[in-house]
């Protein structure tokens, strides 16, 4: 049992209830108890802001009316999760390989950086221009992640640490290009590169949200299509599951991870240009990244590598976000947003576990045995579980044992 | 069988005993009584409850119902600290060691007798005086990855010991060592139970509870057969209380003079240390016959595996599946070519646990116009495969969408056994097909192959169980030490010999 399980277990043990480890956990529940625990989490933040004197109906009324409330929430958040939907979804695509890809900020940097380079040097019709810094930002992004790939594939070098600490490289050649070659020098009021001159189309009806939403909604389509009905989702699956076995079915292992790799480099890169094609962010500073792979980082583990789940949570994180911005220009602290933040993503995780335990009323068993199909899992099943659970009461015990002076 | 447990006292008493897991009911009102300085065998398949009811005496699980009495007293144990504290501990089939740590640090680890400073030495000299007690011996300045699996397991049973165990606990602890380790576990079990212990000894190998036992006690389906003394019992006899029916695979051996299906000539071959494991190997399998490979485990029997499925090169030599050299062929061709592979490793090499029954089905074929066309692969074909794979080889699962790891070994097998046999219309090699198997599911994974050679199709077998390969095979190659020692007909085959050639002997020595 996770830690957590035990401490609720402790809790449970005074009342007639207990906890019982589902076998399966299935995704309707599992999206359900995150919800839950988002609800919940939100519900104890409310609590906590009314006993410090905090009108709690108020800042929740507020946060919900600057989202929904009129269509300048709405694109605020869709413009917020454009860059963490990018990222997310190509730390997602490698999660189902169980590659941890921890520098989609740098991939998205690099992914920027190219097509600021491209932007600001080309001339042409705008849609080509805009193409080509597609293309280039796509590249960028999948070049910034071929030596992890090829560590780690090759050499089997944690790729966790090798793309961490390119995030920082990245960040110091933003920063060089901002104030060196690239640097705007006639409106040099921030140290900023020169703006690239062209900007993606927007969105029938909308003020600032360009075609730029629609890129993230289709990769994820075809993400969830290619892991759904094509052999290569099925091998990427297998070597996430098991490389031994997917060696065993013949599965190129090494050049699979390159291939999944360089993708998900390169979906953060294009991340990077759809960021800096949208109306007023045409050129790149330091503070041009704000985190998103940190937040993509977060929602893709919080999905379970489940892509519309990274969508909705994308979305949600980003209305967060934005809320949190709208509630700061009203007068609430920045210390008390982060922590609701914080107390959020939380309940989420926890909703995430909770989705892996039913509570059980002690001595119903055996009404329930009468109740189920006893062929359901035949005798064999039971060894299953009894190795499963006494791995883990024994792991406790160790620990038990190794508490003691 | 030296009969010790002339006392008839108590050790640990069960009554009444129930547990059930999610519904499912693994125990129900179990009587079970354990003397002092006896061995009790514990029998029973695979999920008959044996290691539940363990867990239980040794504070693992709580029972649902049901008294657990201890030398005379009754206990309530919530947690194994207290089962050890009772002086109940319990060997497991995994070994909780820390690898990087000595054998010495190992015994003292977490133990509330260890003194709280102490040097190198003195817990070298503490753990050789305790060894000396016992009469177990290991180097107590080892490193555990150093020691062999059978002294691995020794430093289990002297940390159970050293916390002042009287009743020992152990479960299946012969299904992980050679057959010279068993012998030697056998000793030191006896020798413990003449000093006075108690040892419940988990197992469903009936020689070894005719060899190590008593007394013996039949688990079925949760319920308690019999105990009896072992003095007297016959294998059969505890065969039909453990499976319920009589059943016997009646195996016609053949003498095939068809066209080889898989040819080996002069085959050498390194294993992943990078040290020589196959020698000049020649072999030869014909359509419609299995050619049983005996051996101890270790002599080179993976490698010979992996290599004709080209999951390893070769260094030397050639190997022919329809006479087409598959030196330079990747797995997916041999495969293509009609060669199965049963491997020796399920969990770690033949399926993925994490993903669903379905996708495990199609493992070693997924790219087959059955399945796939161009890019896409076609989930309702997969679907109604796993299906048919699940109703044919009686894989008890609750649906195909099921994670493969919540099935039991045996139905695991039973999945990769069909799935191989499907794919392999002429060459099945199957490595230790039914190790770790109780005895319905080793039925039916050994009829499956039969099958197939009854088919036409070429059968490899490779098993460390000799009463296997006398069983199933047509044909039978001894290896040692990535050499076959030699080649017999099935109806040649002298169990003796083969035991020597086995153990290094050569073909003169052994037929002197």
């Amino acid at each position: 049992m996770t830690p957590l399980g035990s401490i609720a277990s402790a809790v449970l043990s005074v009342t007639p209830w207990r906890l019982e480890r589902r076998l399966e956990v299935d995704a309707k529940r599992a999206a359900l108890t995150r919800i839950g625990g988002a609800v919940g989490a939100m519900v104890v933040v409310g609590i906590l802001l009314l006993l410090t004197g905090r009108n709690a109906f108020w800042i929740f009324w507020e946060a919900l009316d600057a989202i929904f409330g009129r269509q300048r929430g709405i694109e605020g958040v869709a413009l917020r999760a454009i860059p963490i939907l990018m990222t997310a979804l190509g730390v997602a695509l490698s999660l189902r390989m169980k590659v941890w890809n921890i520098g989609s900020d740098g991939q998205f940097l690099m992914g920027a950086l190219a097509a600021v380079g491209v932007g600001i040097h080309l001339d042409g019709p705008g849609w080509l221009v805009l193409i080509l810094m597609a293309v280039a930002a796509t590249l960028a992004g999948a070049a910034w992640m071929l030596v992890p790939a090829l560590a780690r594939a090759y050499w089997d070098v944690n790729e966790i640490i090798t793309t961490l600490l390119l995030n920082f490289v990245a960040l110091q050649l933003v920063t060089w290009s901002a104030l060196g070659f690239w640097r705007d020098k006639e409106a040099a009021v921030i140290q900023s590169t020169r703006e690239v001159p062209f900007t993606l189309p927007g969105l029938p009806g909308a003020d600032s949200v360009t075609v730029a939403l629609l890129v993230p909604l289709a990769i994820a389509a075809v993400l969830w299509w290619v892991f759904r009905s094509t052999t290569i989702g099925y091998e990427i699956d297998t070597i996430g599951g098991n490389p031994r076995a997917a060696a065993f079915a013949g599965i190129a292992v090494r050049r699979r991870i390159m291939v999944v790799m360089l993708f998900t480099g390169a979906i953060a890169g294009l991340g990077g240009m759809l960021q800096l094609s949208a109306p007023g962010a045409q050129a790149m500073n330091a503070g041009f990244s704000a985190q998103f792979g940190l937040s993509g980082f977060i929602v893709a583990a919080l999905a379970g590598a489940s892509f519309w789940g990274v969508i909705g949570g994308g979305i949600f994180i980003a209305s967060m976000f934005y809320a949190g911005i709208v509630l700061q220009t009203k007068g609430l602290s920045v210390y008390i947003i982060f922590a609701i933040y914080g107390a959020i993503l939380t309940g989420i995780a926890l909703g995430e576990i909770a989705a892996r335990y039913r509570m059980v009323r002690r001595g119903a068993e055996d009404r329930e045995a009468e109740n189920r199909d006893a062929d359901d899992r035949g005798a064999d099943a039971r060894d299953a579980d009894d190795t499963a659970v006494a791995v883990e009461a024994t792991a406790g015990d160790e620990a038990t044992q190794g508490a003691r002076p | 069988m030296a009969l010790t447990g002339t006392d008839t006292r108590l050790s640990v008493e069960a009554r009444g005993i129930s547990k059930s897991f999610g519904g499912v009911a693994a125990l129900d009102a179990v009587d079970f009584e354990l003397r002092w300085s006896e061995v009790h065998a514990l029998v029973g398949e695979n999920g008959a409850g044996k290691t539940t009811l363990c867990n239980i005496l040794a504070g693992i699980y709580r029972a649902d119902a049901g008294q657990v009495i201890v030398d005379g007293s009754e206990r309530d144990f919530r947690s194994p600290a207290h089962a050890i504290d009772a002086g109940v501990g319990m060997v497991h089939q995994h070994f909780r060691l820390v690898e990087p740590m000595t054998v010495a640090e190992n015994i003292h680890l977490g133990w509330p007798e260890t003194p709280g400073v102490v040097s190198q030495r003195a817990l070298n000299e503490r753990a050789e005086r305790f060894m000396a007690e016992t009469g177990l011996h290991v180097d107590p300045t080892a490193k555990i990855w150093q020691l062999s699996v059978g002294e691995q397991q020794r430093v289990e049973i002297l940390r159970v010991l050293a916390r002042g165990a009287r009743v020992l606990i152990l479960d299946e602890p012969t299904a992980v060592l050679t057959a010279k380790e068993a012998e030697e576990l056998f000793a030191v079990v006896r020798e413990l139970a003449a000093g006075g212990l108690s040892v419940i000894f988990i197992t469903h190998k009936l020689r070894e509870v005719l060899a190590v036992s008593d007394r013996l006690t039949v688990l079925r389906h949760g319920i308690r057969e019999i105990t009896r003394p072992t003095e007297g019992a016959t294998a059969n006899e505890i065969a039909r209380l453990m499976t319920g029916e009589e059943r016997v695979l009646d195996v016609e051996h053949r003498v095939v003079t068809g066209d080889p299906a898989l040819e080996l000539r002069g085959v050498s071959a390194l294993n992943d240390r990078g040290i020589a494991a196959l020698h000049d190997v020649d072999l030869t399998v014909r359509s419609g016959e299995i050619l049983g490979i005996a051996g101890v485990s270790g002599n080179g029997q993976t490698e010979l595996a992996e290599v004709i499925c080209a999951l390893r090169d070769h260094q030397a030599g050639s190997i022919t599946v329809d006479g087409a050299d598959i030196a330079s062929a990747s797995v997916r061709a041999v495969t293509d070519m009609g060669v199965g592979h049963i491997p020796e490793d399920r969990i770690g090499m033949g399926m993925v646990a994490s993903a669903p029954v379905k996708d495990n089905t199609v493992l070693h074929n997924y790219w087959t116009p059955q399945f796939s066309q161009g890019l896409t692969l076609n989930r309702q074909s997969v679907i109604d495969f796993a299906k048919q794979i699940v109703v044919e080889a009686r894989v008890q699962t609750r649906s195909v969408f099921a994670t493969a790891g919540q099935l039991s070994g045996g139905n695991q097998q039973r999945l990769v056994a069909r799935r191989e046999a499907l794919v392999a219309d002429r060459l099945l090699v199957a490595a230790h097909p039914t190790r770790g198997l109780d005895v319905n599911a080793a039925q039916e994974v050994r009829s499956t192959i039969i099958d197939r050679r009854d088919r036409g199709c070429a059968v490899l077998l490779i098993s460390d169980d000799l009463d296997e390969v006398l069983l199933m095979s047509d044909r039978i190659a001894v290896m040692y030490e990535g050499r076959i020692m030699g080649v017999f007909d099935a109806a040649d085959a002298d169990r003796e010999h083969i035991g020597l050639l086995m153990g290094g002997h050569s073909l003169s020595e052994a037929v002197a």
